[in-house]
């Protein structure tokens, strides 16, 4: 998942703020900018609708708290 | 966007210069290592080099995990690829990552199974639509991506697929760090320490470097306005005597960062004895491996790799742009013989890699005039 087609994907800096859509057990759908991926959970669960999570390569690394 | 525009602020960044400016004693050069190549790319993308003031010299680190594989590993990869029972699967950056036998996407060229991924659970769910191939995945990365090769793992392990493994080549930030502050001849004043990865092993493992070395960190976020916010946190500890490992990016990275992840690590992975690194040699306990009851599942295990360990292309410098020895168009080659299309080294061939980010941002030269604050 990547918003800058610039960076590294492998690089932990492309690591993007995405809002959960949907919640399917251990897997979300998260919408990046208008984009939809799904992340595995296992590190941040549980999680609701339209909490934002910090993501990198398909796995949701953190809560990114609310501003 | 929320997240990236209040921190791409042209009037708060001249608001910040401005600070800087009255913090850094005229004539006295501070040498700050921004030791993930995210950062290198953030700074010279948005121009930040030219508008600190002229004492401010960023220096940059190892922190690209592209950068920083062996040529031997890359061999050991293609000749994994060219196996025909496998799938191989890697993140894109490695693709054209030249090794002694050339690279994976020339192995594809030739005939072998190569393929992008975005991350390992793709990887993994390629193995589950062709259970009668193996498919390997080339799992690199410091610790903001290893959790997921643990977690993949862990999947794989508890849903039974047997015809999935990992090329484990993760490696660990601290070790390099230790390395380049005890290489001779290197005198750097201050680190911006990397975001992400700190979001998994929070900011503790940084503290040898204020207490044994007497460096001040900054565990710093990616966009313009956290570059300059550190480096003034920075400069103020200097003048202030102090030598603490501060967090600027308080709203993802704690004190001990994710346990889960740690934990899935811990779970998953064991330190290696050691590690070869392009350019700084071979370090020890710097990188992981799948523990010993996770063999199934390590490709190390599964295959028999050639291990050849390989010199870099004499004319490469990378080994010296990796520890901030010189600036990337200091290199012989940078420009000229290597380009991001016709890379020699891994620095240019990774987007995050400095010599790319100088080459792609126009920066062939010294830096150029600074803009006004």
């Amino acid at each position: 998942m990547t918003l800058d087609p610039e960076h590294c994907v492998t690089c932990g800096d492309t690591a993007v703020a995405a809002t959960v859509v949907q919640v399917d057990g251990l897997t979300a759908t998260v919408d990046v900018d208008g984009s939809r991926e799904v992340v595995a959970l296992e590190l941040v669960e549980p999680v609701t609708v339209g909490e934002v999570l910090l993501c990198h390569a398909g796995i949701a690394l953190e809560k990114v708290p609310a501003a | 966007m929320k997240y990236v525009d209040e921190f791409r602020s042209g009037p708060l960044a001249r608001k910040l210069v401005r600070e800087l400016t009255g913090l850094v004693e005229p004539g006295r050069t501070l040498k700050i290592m921004e030791v993930c190549g995210g950062h290198t790319h953030t700074i010279y993308k948005h121009g930040i080099d030219d508008l600190v003031p002229p004492e401010i010299d960023f220096v940059h680190g190892p922190g690209c995990p592209v950068c920083v594989i062996p040529m031997g590993r890359v061999d050991d990869a293609v000749s994994l690829a060219e196996r025909p029972e496998v799938i191989f699967t890697t993140f894109g950056d490695m693709l054209r990552v030249p090794g002694a036998r050339g690279s994976l996407l020339e192995a594809k060229a030739r005939g072998a199974d190569v393929r992008m991924v975005y991350s390992p659970l793709d990887a993994l769910e390629i193995a589950r639509r062709n259970p009668d191939r193996e498919v390997v995945f080339f799992a690199i990365g410091f610790e903001t991506t290893a959790p997921a090769t643990a977690i993949t793992v862990l999947r794989a392990r508890d849903e039974g697929i047997r015809n999935f493994s990992a090329f484990c080549n993760h490696v660990t930030i601290g070790p390099p760090l230790k390395a380049i502050l005890d290489s001779p001849g290197l005198k750097l004043d201050g680190f911006i320490a990397p975001g992400h990865v700190s979001t998994v092993i929070g900011t503790r493992p940084y503290d040898f470097i204020a207490q044994d070395y007497g460096k001040p960190v900054v565990v710093t976020a990616f966009e313009p306005i956290d570059i300059l916010h550190a480096t003034i946190m920075l400069v103020r500890q200097m003048r202030e005597g102090r030598c603490e490992v501060e967090n600027q990016y308080t709203r993802v990275v704690r004190r001990d960062g994710n346990p889960r992840a740690l934990a899935a690590l811990e779970e998953t992975m064991e330190l290696r004895d050691t590690f070869e690194w392009r350019g700084l040699g071979f370090i020890e306990r710097s990188a992981l491996r799948l523990r010993a009851e996770l063999a199934a599942w390590d490709a190390e295990e599964r295959f028999e790799l050639p291990g050849v360990r390989k010199s870099d292309p004499k004319a490469c410098q990378c080994g010296e742009v990796l520890i901030g020895a010189i600036k990337p168009w200091e290199c012989r080659v940078f420009g000229t013989a290597c380009t991001p299309e016709r890379p020699i080294g891994t620095c240019m061939v990774s987007s995050e890699g400095a010599c790319a980010a100088y080459y792609n941002y126009g920066r062939l030269a010294e830096r150029r005039d600074r803009v006004p604050a």
